[in-house]
């Protein structure tokens, strides 16, 4: 299928979402979209999948127009698309999602489970996507579910153009590999690829062609053959250095010490298992692993809002066993939760507020019981033009800022006041190139400042972009204790339960470690390419940035 | 698009509403009379204590009177005015005042000192208060000595009981209530004393002033299950003193064989659907007491007190009805002179919410 | 949402638009009034509670529903009928409420003094102050996330309290009546405490256990007026003892009339909405309070406690519901409380808070308002049925909680920012 857009246009009222968007999609090719957030992109592919309709401008298949005004139409054209969010129904078997709206019936309406089985069985193994189409979908870990999106996507009537929206986002290094094979064993079967994203080197890995989109313009039309720092810029508007500017660490006296913490959920589960870890004044200790694995835990228990079952934490020399969040964050410990809009800030309170949050009754923002409007004021002045904060002014509510932003005063907050150490959980989580950047170089002078960092990051690429060791986590417990310079793979493997010494034997480990283990694809060629610098990673989560729609 | 469908429902409802209301039917020819003494010259107005004018109890028995009135004299036209709790007293004395009303009628003894109040302040206008005693010369006050006729409804009970055992229960405990409940309990113990029986008297003790209440006298269901209680403890005859809350002492004895009723306040035979399940009622003239007030008041007659009472046939025994042929004609005999002793004053029946101890 | 570099902003092309060069005021003020926003939709309620509250009275009032049934014949006495009463109906309750004309008119012409004028004012306020303390106990409790049911039961201990001091102590006004009123702030504090606590503890939702203890307070109140402690030694009926002179909340008014009983605690009361005002916008525990309302995860995170606030707020609630408890037992009820007394203000405390949108200002305008349909309905008694104000009530409500209803119904356009919705969480 040949798609083409002309001068595709859609105006919310008075905001334009996208202006006069040109774009052509050849039959087998792999086309990224590349956007910052709220950049257009979404705006686009719901106008292509028949959930939006365009102000002006035209799609044409084929060389003919067409005209979507629901996504069944779309679908009946041929075009099938990948949500960020998937829309699977959980406790349904793989291959009853996949027919889900469009059932294999024999007469009268009876279900046949064999079509519909034979049917996943069949696409499943011609793009080798390994699927068993009796799995119940909330079983299967998160990249399988995205091959269940992917089947059920390719099981239109006659799907030739798949439309996949953020994939990454969700995904394990291993699984962003493995998705990256997927994509192009679907373009060599002639299936046109419409890829959005805003993460570059999955970008320069897969597509064919780029088309970078800024405030819904085309921007720039790039090769995949184009430098990370130019696909940046072009997205950003101006020039960006993705290079992280860090000197060697000069570690200090510990700062946190975590000593045989564990932690049992109510659900009776081992959250962590006897972990072990120290951080020392001066470093920036990465963590790397799966989500899930105990971060959320270790992070909530070194504040002191979980209460472990076992084990010490030390901050600063002393155990905090027993002592409230309160006391702890008085006492220097900063905390960049990572649900930020869960945890990170009141939505509805001012950004002056926000910025005040864990000191609002402290001097000299308030004194015997009243809070003190100037000095919060004079704070949230001074952190905006500090910290960059892009807001209209102190009074506007957090809500109304970017994830970037809100980020930032997250950022502010932590660190206008005395620290001794930090846990900073997905510090740029959701949050664009320009304040990632931003972050990532507070980050290395607040650690040159002599405090002790914590990274918690499910993105390798920030962990290996600043931290000084890496810690990786897998079931509760620290697995491995490794220098930056450690290869991927490595890291990969301990994330998903392999050893160290297993580095030689790939085969032997992928059998032994666990489900996950089956997911981990070894692919040189995007490793090489992973490989090479110290990048920082541009993650969005279009969700916790209540997406650009 | 949420506006279609209410102005659907909206049209649909009026056109509903206008054929039900007939709309096509004649016009009146004449100015017709009204049926509530428009033109009257006495005003008679009433206020009424919590609950409502529709509360089955003293207040509807007390506008049932003044009705009665306006209906004997068409020269009087009444009203009444609902009190949601007795801090509206006032008000609503203050505006009858201000209305212009002829005569005002407070009911519940609660209400006698507001009324004493405003009748002070207002000696030229005749006042009434229903359930309560004053010492004001303008207000009219309204009492009964329902002892009297609970005390017969006691003997009976006690006679008719085949177990041996009768229970009582009241809505609160307040003397409107206990009053009743006292003079059941002494009713019984005439007939034990009397003929020699041991009947036994379950949710009240008329010594200590301590029984069973429920705190209501609109929950019918906590009613039932009081009177459940009570049959399952062996009473065969069940004395509510709860207004409509006794109601659920009716389905109680309907559901259970050989368990039956007393009714108060009015004939139940006539004024609740289980006449079948009530062997006599404990009847308070409320509504003939208030009434003859108002026609009193329209005739010039300021102050005063009036006691109900068998003598004057304020309260009374209600008639047998279904149960005349059950009751003995030795217990219709010995009722008919227990009445007399009564009337005679040779029997007092004591009760500390008697009129003449309050 | 967008990235910093741009804000789409739905305010500003309108300008852009339109081709006059600045914004006409008038115009600006034409569209506010069309306008889904929290003002109009309270004033669009109100006026159309008022209209659904005259289609009502036409239907229920028998005289007029007849003049229906031939208005084909003669239309125009259905329509004069139908004026007359809900005009009769309305202005009735206006002169309860507010100004009395034909006492106006006898005061011009000298019948009347001045004072008898401001009876309708004085029961209006007298009403409202209740409503003003437990609508603001709704209200506190609201802004920490919290849906106080309780203020009926915190009330009842509130006029315990205060009834208790008011009649066992013999002290000089100045001491005892403060302390009578404080002890209707606290007795009701402890029991708004306990939801609190209940839920700090053991996550029990605070309105399943607010229900259930308003269930224990009016039970135990009907027990303890039938005690022989609190129970009137003169008045044989379920009434209880009379606070003590000292105690009782002056009156304002009645210098001009005895019968104008608005007292102190209406001053209390207003006092109380300033405090509530300050305490929430200025203090260090508003902020607290409003944090944890909003989002008690990030105020957790940021090292509030909880609980704590949970149980403090649920006490300062309480302490509130219980001064309108002592407002009703130290003022309209000194002679002696009973089980009617309290009505039903700490209920009708949520619909004002509802209404007044959980801020202080508004609950004092919504207590008011409520205070006046109160007195108006008892004095345009037998006219209206007190039944029509209850029902006013209940139909603005509805439609201040639902104002994409009203919106829908006007066709009024959304605000800027969306529609206003009051939601209590866990709901």
């Amino acid at each position: 299928m040949r798609l083409e857009l002309k001068g595709l246009t859609k105006k919310f009222g008075s905001f334009t979402a996208d202006d006069d968007i040109d774009l052509v999609v050849e039959p087998g090719q792999i086309h990224a979209v590349l956007g910052e957030n709220g950049a257009g992109k979404s705006t686009l592919m719901n106008m292509l999948y028949g959930i939006l309709q365009p102000t002006s401008g035209e799609i044409l298949i084929d060389g003919e127009p067409v005209d979507f005004s629901d996504p069944g139409e779309a679908i009946a054209a041929g075009i099938g698309m990948v949500h960020q969010h998937f829309k699977l129904v959980g406790p349904f078997s793989v291959a009853d999602n996949v027919q889900l709206g469009r059932e294999h019936t024999r007469f009268a309406g009876v279900l046949s489970a064999g079509a519909a089985r034979r049917a996943v069985r069949d696409v499943s193994e011609q793009y080798g996507l390994h699927l068993d189409p009796d799995a119940i979908c909330e079983d299967l870990p998160v990249g399988v579910q995205q091959r269940v999106e992917i089947v059920k996507a390719l099981s239109g009537p006659k799907t030739e153009l798949l439309i996949l929206d953020e994939p990454t986002a969700v995904l394990t290094p291993a699984e962003i590999t493995e998705l990256l094979q997927i994509m192009r064993n679907l373009a060599e079967g002639g299936t046109s690829i419409l890829f959005i994203s805003h993460k570059l080197k999955e970008v320069q890995a897969v597509a064919d062609t780029i088309t970078v989109i800024r405030r819904g313009k085309v921007v720039a039309e790039l090769e995949p053959t184009a430098s990370e720092s130019e696909m940046a810029s072009a997205m950003v508007g101006r020039a960006v250095s993705l290079q992280v500017d860090k000197s060697a660490a000069e570690p200090g006296e510990p700062r946190l010490e975590v000593t045989d913490l564990t932690v049992v959920t109510d659900a009776g589960v081992k959250a962590l298992d006897g972990l072990e870890l120290t951080v020392h004044a001066g470093e920036i200790v990465g963590l790397a692993g799966v989500e899930g694995n105990g971060q959320t835990e270790l992070a909530r228990s070194i504040l002191g809002l979980l209460k472990p079952d076992a084990g010490h934490i030390a901050i600063d020399g002393e155990d905090v066993h027993g002592r409230n969040p309160a006391r702890r964050i008085k006492a220097g410990l900063g905390y960049i939760p990572e649900d930020r809009g869960r945890d990170g800030l009141v939505a509805e309170f001012s950004v002056a507020e926000n910025l005040v949050l864990n000191q609002y009754r402290d001097a000299p923002f308030a004194s015997s019981g009243v809070v003190n409007a100037s000095a919060v004021d004079r704070r949230a002045v001074d952190s905006i033009a500090e910290f960059d904060i892009r807001t209209q002014s102190p009074d506007e509510s957090a809500s109304s800022l970017s994830g970037g932003n809100q980020q930032k005063v997250i950022i502010a907050r932590e660190f206008s006041r005395p620290r001794r150490f930090l846990v900073a959980a997905q510090p740029t989580r959701g949050v664009d190139v320009g304040a990632t950047q931003f972050i990532h170089s507070r980050l290395v002078a607040e650690r040159d400042t002599g405090t002790g960092i914590l990274l918690i990051s499910s993105e390798l690429d920030e962990i290996y972009a600043l931290a000084d060791r890496i810690a990786v986590i897998y079931n509760g417990r620290i697995v491995g204790e490794v220098d930056p310079d450690t290869p991927r793979e490595v890291i990969g493997r301990l994330m998903v339960g392999g050893r160290l010494d297993d580095e030689t034997d790939t085969a032997d480990d992928e059998a032994d470690s666990g489900p996950e283990a089956a997911a981990v694809v070894n692919d040189a060629e995007v490793e090489t390419e992973t490989e090479t610098d110290v990048e920082t990673s541009t993650e969005t989560d279009e969700d916790a940035n209540g997406g650009d729609r | 698009m949420a506006v279609k469908p209410f102005k659907l429902a909206l049209a649909g409802f009026s056109a509903i509403g206008l054929a039900a209301l007939a709309a096509c039917g004649d016009a009146p020819t004449d100015d017709g009379g009204d049926d509530n003494n428009a033109e009257a010259s006495f005003h008679a107005c009433m206020v009424t204590d919590s609950g409502g004018v529709d509360d089955k109890s003293f207040n509807e028995s007390s506008w049932a009177g003044m009705e009665a009135a306006a209906d004997e004299n068409s020269d009087i036209k009444v009203s009444f005015k609902e009190s949601a709790s007795e801090t509206d007293y006032d008000p609503n004395l203050q505006s009858s005042v201000d209305d212009g009303c002829d005569f005002i009628v407070g009911v519940g003894g609660l209400m006698t000192a507001n009324v004493d109040t405003i009748a002070e302040a207002n000696p030229e206008l005749p006042f009434a208060t229903v359930d309560g005693l004053s010492a004001i010369d303008n207000v009219y006050s309204v009492e009964f000595d329902t002892a009297q006729s609970a005390f017969l409804a006691g003997y009976v009970a006690a006679a008719q009981t085949e177990t041996g055992t009768v229970a009582t229960w009241g809505g609160l405990q307040i003397p409107p209530v206990t009053i009743f409940m006292d003079g059941f309990a002494a009713g019984i113990e005439q007939h034990n004393a009397d003929k020699g029986t041991e009947v036994e008297l379950l949710g009240w003790d008329a010594e200590a002033q301590e029984g069973t209440f429920l705190n209501s006298f609109e929950d019918t269901a906590g009613g039932k299950s009081t009177s459940d209680t009570f049959i399952q403890q062996g009473a065969d005859i069940i004395f509510p003193v709860a207004g409509p809350a006794g109601l659920g002492a009716l389905t109680a004895a309907q559901e259970n064989d050989a368990v039956y009723a007393i009714w108060v306040d009015t004939d139940g035979f006539e004024s609740t659907e289980y006449g079948a399940e009530i062997i006599t009622s404990a009847e308070k003239g409320l509504a003939n007491a208030v009434r003859d007030a108002v026609l009193a008041a329209y005739d010039g007659t300021t102050g005063g007190e009036y006691v109900g009472t068998l003598e004057n046939g304020g309260v009374a025994l209600a008639p047998f009805h279904d149960f005349d042929s059950v009751v003995s004609d030795e217990t219709k005999a010995e009722i008919e002179e227990l009445t007399q002793q009564i009337i005679d004053g040779t029997l007092v029946v004591e009760s500390p919410s008697s009129p003449s101890a309050g | 949402m967008s990235t910093e570099t741009e804000t789409p902003a739905p305010e500003q092309p309108e300008s852009a638009e339109t081709t006059e060069p600045r914004p006409n005021f008038m115009r600006l003020f034409g569209r506010y009034l069309i306008e889904a926003n929290s003002v109009m939709v309270t004033i669009y309620s109100l006026v159309m509670a008022f209209f659904i509250g005259a289609v009502l009275l036409i239907v229920s009032d028998e005289g007029v529903r007849s003049t229906w049934t031939y208005f084909f014949a003669r239309p125009q006495d259905a329509l004069s009928a139908s004026w007359n009463l809900v005009y009769d109906s309305y202005l009735a309750l206006f002169q309860g409420a507010i100004l009395n004309l034909n006492t106006l008119e006898a005061f011009r012409a000298g019948d009347v003094e001045f004072g008898n004028l401001l009876r309708p004012l004085s029961e209006t306020l007298l009403n409202a102050t209740p409503l003003i303390f437990t609508g603001l106990a709704v209200g506190l409790a609201f802004r920490a996330g919290l849906f106080n049911i309780g203020a009926q039961g915190q009330m009842i201990f509130g006029m315990l309290g205060a009834l208790v001091i008011g009649f066992t102590l013999n002290l000089p006004a100045a001491i005892h009546l403060p302390l009578a009123v404080i002890a209707g702030a606290v007795a009701g504090g402890i029991f708004g405490a306990v939801p609190g606590v209940l839920k700090a503890t053991t996550g029990a939702h605070e309105v399943i256990s607010s229900i259930m203890l308003n269930n224990i307070a009016a039970l135990f109140l009907v027990w303890a007026i039938g005690s022989q402690f609190l129970h009137s030694e003169t008045k044989s009926e379920l009434v209880t003892k009379p606070v003590n002179e000292t105690a009782t909340l002056p009156t304002l008014l009645s210098s001009f009339n005895p019968s104008l009983r608005v007292n102190l605690a209406l001053l209390l009361g207003v006092a109380a909405a300033v405090f509530v005002w300050w305490l929430l916008s200025k203090s260090t525990f508003g902020f607290r309070i409003r944090a944890v309302g909003f989002n008690e995860h990030a105020s957790a995170t940021a090292g509030m406690r909880i609980g704590a606030t949970y149980t403090t707020t649920m006490a300062a609630a309480g302490a509130l519901a219980g001064l309108a408890g002592a407002a009703l037992s130290l003022g309209v009820g000194a002679s002696g409380i009973t089980t009617n007394t309290a009505l039903e203000y700490g209920f009708d405390g949520i619909t004002v808070a509802l209404l007044g949108r959980a801020k202080p200002g508004g609950i004092v305008a919504a207590a008011i308002l409520f205070g006046a349909l109160k007195a108006g309905s008892l004095s345009a008694q037998p006219a209206v049925p007190v039944d029509i104000s209850i029902l006013l009530q209940a139909i603005i409500v509805l439609f201040i909680a639902a104002p994409a209803l009203v919106k829908a119904i006007l066709h009024l356009r959304a605000p800027r920012g969306g529609l206003v919705t009051l939601e209590a969480k866990g709901w």
